[in-house]
């Protein structure tokens, strides 16, 4: 089973996703791509940590390369986001830009076949109006991409806005 | 309260209106006793606005802000946020909350509004 959970910025995605995990089936392994930048990344971390306090969760810390990843028990996995995820496929640290689309693609599925129940948080990033610099254009394209071809492969999508879940695909699990 | 949501010109003044609030119950004010509070989201800009003055308001008007790419600025970052959280809380408080797209309301949370509410 593939949950995809989307929304922008602080509508409430992870609280959501989690409340979800909590659901499904033990072992929760939290998956996390997001490489912690600066105090605002750390603050951000250290909030969703609180959040997943007391709830069982194995936490994996994982940049890249999910489709080498064994999970230590099949159960249920948050997969927290698909925009950093994407991000640190596509730009490395020398500056060099790649084609993330694949990589993310077979981490998720991957994933997938490793787990009963994969939540996978991601955003929409091509709804701002803002245009940019041709990498970052680049960047909006591949993530649009891994959206929609994660959402052929979701049983359920599930957009957050304010908080309230909206079913885009298949019936709300809560 | 009824909390209205919607991108740049997605019709929620137009559906304001509809409701039968006219331009001049609209107002910026938080606390000048208008039915109507629009703009939310550029209020927070400038205001720290009190919670509980935001539930006396009839409808409450405010703008998607949370998508897109994650702005370089970091005062940019920490307003998307503020927004975003604002109306989660709002939402929670809310008798409803209706989001317009392209000028069409969907209802997000109890029953479509009307003005003899």
């Amino acid at each position: 089973m593939l949950i995809l959970v989307t929304g922008g910025a602080a509508n409430g995605k992870s609280r959501y996703a989690e409340s979800l995990c909590m659901r499904a089936a033990s072992p929760r392994f939290y998956l996390a791509a997001m490489q912690p930048y600066g105090a605002e990344g750390e603050k951000r971390i250290t909030r969703h940590r609180a959040m997943r306090e007391g709830k069982g969760f194995e936490t994996i810390e994982r940049y890249t390369d999910y489709a080498s990843l064994v999970l230590p028990a099949r159960g249920t996995a948050l997969l927290e986001c698909i925009c950093n995820l994407t991000a640190n496929e596509m730009f490395d640290e020398n500056g060099s830009v790649s084609d993330p689309v694949e990589r993310v693609l077979s981490g998720v599925d991957a994933l997938c076949a490793q787990c009963e129940t994969l939540i996978v948080v991601t955003n929409d990033v091509g709804s701002d109006g803002v245009s940019y610099a041709p990498e970052t254009e680049a960047y909006i394209a591949a993530l649009g991409t891994i959206n929609r071809a994660l959402a052929v492969r979701a049983d359920t999508v599930v957009e957050l806005v304010a908080g309230i879940p909206i079913a885009v695909k298949g019936e709300l699990p809560i | 309260m009824v909390l209205i949501l919607g991108g740049a010109g997605a019709g929620k003044k137009e559906y304001a209106r509809s409701l039968g609030f006219t331009d001049a119950d609209f107002s910026t004010d938080v606390s000048d006793g208008k039915p109507v509070l629009y703009d939310l989201e550029t209020i927070v800009r400038d205001v720290d606005v009190p919670f509980d003055a935001l539930l006396k308001k009839k409808l409450i008007l405010c703008r998607e802000v949370g998508s897109g790419v994650i702005p370089l600025d970091r005062s940019e970052r920490e307003w998307r946020e503020a927004v975003g959280r604002l109306c989660c809380a709002l939402a929670k408080e809310a008798t409803a909350v209706v989001r317009v797209v392209c000028g069409i309301p969907t209802v997000l949370k109890g029953k479509l509004p009307c003005i003899s509410d």
